[in-house]
């Protein structure tokens, strides 16, 4: 009975903030602020429905909920959320209205230095110069939230979907990121998780640089300039991702090392599936690579990388090799498939009974059937020749798979990602976007 | 397993020796991943690049004994030194020792060589290299060699050059292809960007200081950045001395000056002044500094300025509300910075950024005087591929730019970078061509002048990797050699440099006559003709005297191949023995040298030239000179002794 007492005692003198609750806060003129001023960690800040005023800064750990009814809307000035302190959640609101400075990276949600630990789900950041901006705070977590950047015509006037700078353990995943400059900009910041993003119409879906010891997966980049732009940067992991539609390049590699690249699928990329650039001793496997202009420019001295299990299908080129060594594709007496690679395989192994020279085209088809000599003169075969004459620095021709496959691996592409592929194919932004200026990219929502 | 895959080493043995990768990937690939480590390097083929070889055959190419149309004049890099060559031929001409020590010529040990490199040296680097038991750096990193103008277009008077590592400016004669001038320039640390003023003449050579050190660097101030800063240096180009230096805000990177003669302009990579690759990349945007000279020079006469080590200072930082600077806004870490030969365009390379920022000069008056925004003077931003680093110009209206990471070069058009940037549906890009391996400066003939003629453009590549036949772990860079034909580069020429050009300028030969032969008069021995006469020695005449001043022995000699004047010297052990000669030849190529055997002591004497260097004599006993430089059919016998008697 006594200790009982001495229990309520104590819990009566303890801090306040020892009594987190749970507070509405009415969508009137500065209840936000007052709101957030008043609030005691641990907190939970239950926003009405409706359009409340920013910008705001949060210090404190407490979570701000708008239950997918209330918005935050900034007066064009900096950034509409900024944020200073740990612990903090940013779920289920609209946030919108940043100003427009590079210089200060106005964003929806902007988190500080000091900021660690922060949740940022579920929530539509609309229209704001950059979407969420992790500026060297450790351990953010940024999920499932819609992010739609800008249109200006000017690409540099534009910001980055979600931009990591210098924050390590950071993890984005399931984002929808639409419009403006580049979908992910990760710049010098280790050990993050990039997952299972959906990024489109923009100019790099993922511009990644200086960020070691990362995963990159699952994410689809649709109708970009580019899809995954990895530079400088080691042990990291790329898999099951895609790039569908996208302009120049959908998977780059330069000096990136050591990594491991599997499962991904490029189709349909206007100049390279995959630009391997001074890459070294990467894995390159189990990946598909269809229908580019060239399935994979391969060249600077990368060394000791191992390409196993790919599918090369149906590209215009389908090796660009730019080097002058004898390089072998293939690993353990597994090689890679050739769509152009007209093979038997009589022991019924899966693997082709002869092997594949990609860049050696007519040397190949003269050694397989001497037949062919007699065609020396036709239209066919100087088209090939002319094919090779055009890219000259290829003549080295030191790429051979050893163990051709000869059935291509599939990567299956869900129903309403093919719709948006094909929206994009058919209509890609890039051909619009020197001449539209929709700053406003609520309004095409 | 076939021949191929022995050759590239993934083995199943590599396998066995490796550590396992990260990623929990199944079946053969996740091996593959292992073998990585252990894999051996491929074995190169007979073959040779295909592009190159093609382009030899065009009857551009130049025929053994035909001359060049252009001088090219190479950077070295980390060797030190200025290189000479013949475009389109890419034949090394001359090198040219400046900032380092050169055993051929003697630079660097010759005591005309050493006057340039002590004259202009600070006193606090005399000492330091006093306590390291030398005279000189023996190094320098020589990244920018660009040369005089006089309206907008060279004239032949001099080159200038950078030296990072210590800090030095250099100037070299174009009449005769000699440094005459060094200067180390205080306040600033590790000058990296050099650009001579281009109107109305070279009064001004501007240099940037990159490395942020504290404005008074002695010790007092240590490991607190807020308190360090940068200057950009002005140098009267005909004294070789600082006119002015301004402090920034952020470092400096590259630079280059307007054709108005009124603004210079600077990239700055670190406005974060962060001192970690994180640091220095944390803002969204850098920028380009403008430096407005003729309000600079007002304040300099007005006596706003502070004095730092005999320098007068103007203080261009960031908040001071004077007109002598302004910062434009530009993407993260930009790196080129070339005025085009329109007179109007300044491109920006924007490095992290894929884009080129083009700054229209003539919105920058408005900028200072009429309070514009700084980024209003940007008329285009054109997204040209990953990693932009330098721009070159065809003077036809479309610039030329190195892509560093995708390892190409990329042609645009300039008025329609602009067009597009107003919102007009236009591509700027013309072409893009590959080059072999990431490069980094870039020219064209003439290109950074008036006279621009888009005749030929030059890559310049950080790596040459698998391109030549192997030697060793350290490889040469490749530089690529490019003809202009209308919208086309073909390749005409690939080859391997040492270390390691930066930057190049590709000169019409009609602008650059050397001499053939030395003029008597020059003043490179100026001090040495200054001591001969107070010995009442003409070094003009056929000299052969010896004279006892103490300790110091002065020997006059005369070298006419195939002979020295004298045959043999004699001196005391321990003598300070100087050692003067003059080329009585005055024969075309008829250099001699003069050798000390067993002494360190060799210098190159040209036609016409007098050199000297100094020795003690501190080993008795018989020593032979000779000449090293290849001068008769008697060469071998041009030589003779030196006898050194034993002290006691």
């Amino acid at each position: 009975m006594l200790r009982s007492f001495v229990m309520i005692l104590v819990l009566i003198v303890l801090p306040l903030e020892v009594f987190a609750a749970v507070r509405s806060v009415p969508s009137t003129e500065g209840a936000l602020t007052s709101a957030i001023a008043d609030a005691t960690p641990g907190d939970v800040l239950l926003l009405d429905p409706g359009t409340h005023h920013g910008p705001v800064t949060l210090d404190k750990s407490i979570t701000i909920d708008g239950q997918g009814t209330a918005a935050i809307h900034g007066n064009k000035t900096g950034s509409v959320i900024s944020v200073t302190g740990t612990d903090i959640t940013i779920r289920g609101l609209e946030i919108a209205g940043s100003g427009s400075s590079h210089e200060t990276i106005d964003s929806g949600i902007q988190l500080h230095r000091t900021a660690a630990r922060i949740l940022i789900e579920d929530n539509r950041i609309l229209g704001n110069l950059y979407g969420v901006d992790i500026h060297g705070a450790k351990n953010a977590t940024v999920r499932g939230n819609t992010i739609l950047g800008r249109l200006d015509h000017r690409m540099n006037s534009r910001g980055n979907g979600i931009y990591v700078w210098n924050a390590p353990g950071t993890l984005v995943e399931n984002n929808d990121i639409r419009f403006g400059r580049d979908g992910i900009f990760v710049n010098t910041s280790n050990r993050g998780v990039f997952r299972g993003n959906l990024i489109r119409d923009l100019r790099f879906a993922v511009h990644y640089m200086y960020a070691h010891d990362s995963e990159i997966s699952e994410n689809i980049s649709i109708g970009n300039h580019l899809g995954f732009a990895l530079m400088y940067s080691n042990r990291i992991t790329v898999r099951n991702n895609m790039s569908l539609a996208d302009r120049d390049q959908g998977l780059m590699l330069n000096y990136t090392n050591k990594s491991d690249l599997v499962g991904n699928l490029v189709r349909g990329t206007g100049e390279k599936c995959l630009f391997i650039y001074n890459a070294h001793r990467n894995l390159i496997g189990d990946n598909r690579f269809e229908g580019c202009g060239i399935g994979i420019h391969f060249t600077a001295g990368s060394e000791r990388n191992a390409m196993t299990g790919n599918a090369f299908v149906a590209n215009q080129t389908q090796v660009k090799y730019v080097g002058t060594r004898d390089v072998e594709w293939s690993f353990d007496d597994r090689g890679n498939f050739w769509s152009d690679h007209p093979a038997f395989d009589l022991d019924g192994n899966g693997i082709a009974d002869s092997r594949f020279r990609p860049n050696d085209l007519m040397d190949h088809i003269l050694w397989s059937q001497p037949a062919a000599g007699m065609l020396l003169g036709s239209p066919a075969v100087q088209l090939i020749r002319w094919s090779q004459a055009h890219f000259p620095a290829t003549l080295p021709g030191g790429v051979v798979d050893s163990f051709p496959l000869m059935v291509p691996n599939n990567i299956p592409v869900p129903d309403n990602i093919a719709t948006l592929e094909a929206e994009a194919r058919a209509n890609p932004i890039w051909l619009r976007e020197r001449t539209e200026n929709v700053s406003d990219t609520l309004a095409s929502h | 397993m076939s021949d191929n895959t022995e050759k590239t080493g993934v083995t199943r043995r590599g396998l066995l020796t490796a550590a396992a990768g990260g990623a929990a990937f199944a079946g053969a690939a996740g091996a593959a991943r292992m073998a990585m480590v252990g894999g051996a390097t491929g074995a190169a083929t007979a073959l040779s690049a295909g592009s190159a070889k093609a382009a030899t055959h065009s009857e551009i190419s130049l025929a053994p004994g035909q001359l060049d149309e252009y001088y090219g004049f190479w950077s070295s890099g980390q060797t030190g030194e200025m290189r000479i060559l013949g475009i389109p031929s890419m034949r090394e001409l001359m090198r040219v020792p400046v900032f380092n020590r050169c055993s051929a010529t003697g630079w660097g040990q010759t005591n005309e060589s050493l006057h340039i490199l002590t004259e202009n040296m600070l006193p606090k680097t005399k000492e330091f290299l006093a306590a390291n038991g030398k005279k000189i750096h023996d190094n320098g990193d020589l990244h920018h060699v660009h040369m005089s103008f006089t309206e907008g277009k060279y004239d032949g008077r001099f080159l200038f050059m950078n030296d990072k590592a210590n800090t030095r400016v250099a100037r070299v004669r174009c009449d005769v292809m000699k440094a005459d001038k060094i200067l180390e320039i205080p306040n600033a640390k590790a000058i990296h960007g050099l650009r001579p003023q281009k109107w109305p003449r070279t009064n001004y050579v501007f240099a940037n200081g990159e490395d942020e050190t504290p404005m008074v660097n002695d010790g007092k101030v240590l490991d607190d950045p807020s308190q360090y800063v940068n200057f950009y240096t002005a140098i009267d180009a005909d004294e070789m001395k600082v006119a002015w230096q301004v402090m920034v805000s952020g470092n400096l990177d590259n630079t280059d000056a307007d054709y108005d003669g009124k603004y210079a302009f600077s990239t700055s990579y670190n406005s974060e002044m962060g001192m970690n690759l994180a640091e220095m990349t944390a803002s969204e945007l850098d920028h380009v500094v403008v430096f407005n000279i003729k309000e600079i020079e007002k304040g300099i006469a007005a006596g706003d300025y502070i004095e730092l080590n005999g320098v007068k200072v103007i203080d261009g930082r960031k908040g001071k509300n004077k007109n002598y600077t302004r910062y434009i806004p530009v993407p993260n870490s930009p790196h080129g910075c070339n005025m085009a030969p329109d007179k109007k365009h300044l491109c920006i390379a924007g490095k992290l950024s894929p884009t080129v920022s083009v700054i229209d000069v003539t919105k920058l008056d408005a900028v200072f005087y009429d309070g514009a925004e700084p980024r209003s003077a940007v008329v285009a931003e054109p997204e040209l591929g990953l990693g932009p680093l330098h721009t070159a110009f065809d003077g036809k209206g479309n610039a030329l730019t190195t892509l560093f990471l995708d390892s190409q070069v990329v042609k645009w058009n300039i008025e329609k970078a602009v067009r597009a940037y107003a919102g007009e549906q236009v591509d700027p890009i013309i072409k893009k061509v590959d080059v072999h391996y990431q490069p980094g400066h870039n020219s064209t003939s003439m290109g950074e002048t008036l006279e621009a003629d888009g005749k030929w453009f030059i890559s310049m590549n950080k790596f040459s990797k698998d391109r030549f036949l192997n030697v060793g772990p350290l490889k040469p860079e490749n530089e690529q050699l490019f003809s202009m034909e209308g919208d086309d580069l073909v390749l005409m020429h690939d080859g391997p440099t040492f270390a390691e050009p930066h930057d190049s300028i590709i000169v019409h030969r009609s602008v650059v006559n050397p001499l053939s032969i030395w003029d008597r008069q020059d003043p490179m021995w100026a001090k040495t003709r200054e001591q001969a006469e107070a010995d009442g020695v003409d070094i003009d005449d056929w000299a052969e005297t010896v004279i006892r001043d103490g300790n110091k022995v002065r020997v006059y000699m005369s070298s006419s191949a195939p002979t020295f004047s004298l045959e043999s010297f004699t001196v005391k052990e321990g003598d300070e023995v100087t050692i003067i000669i003059t080329n009585m030849d005055d024969i075309d190529d008829l250099t001699h040298g003069f050798t000390m055997g067993d002494h360190g002591v060799s210098f190159e004497v040209a036609p016409q030239a007098t050199a000297s260097a100094t020795f003690v004599a501190a080993k008795p006993g018989v020593y032979w000179y000779y000449c090293q430089w290849f001068c008769h059919a008697l060469h071998m016998e041009m030589r003779g002794r030196m006898l050194v008697e034993p002290r006691s």
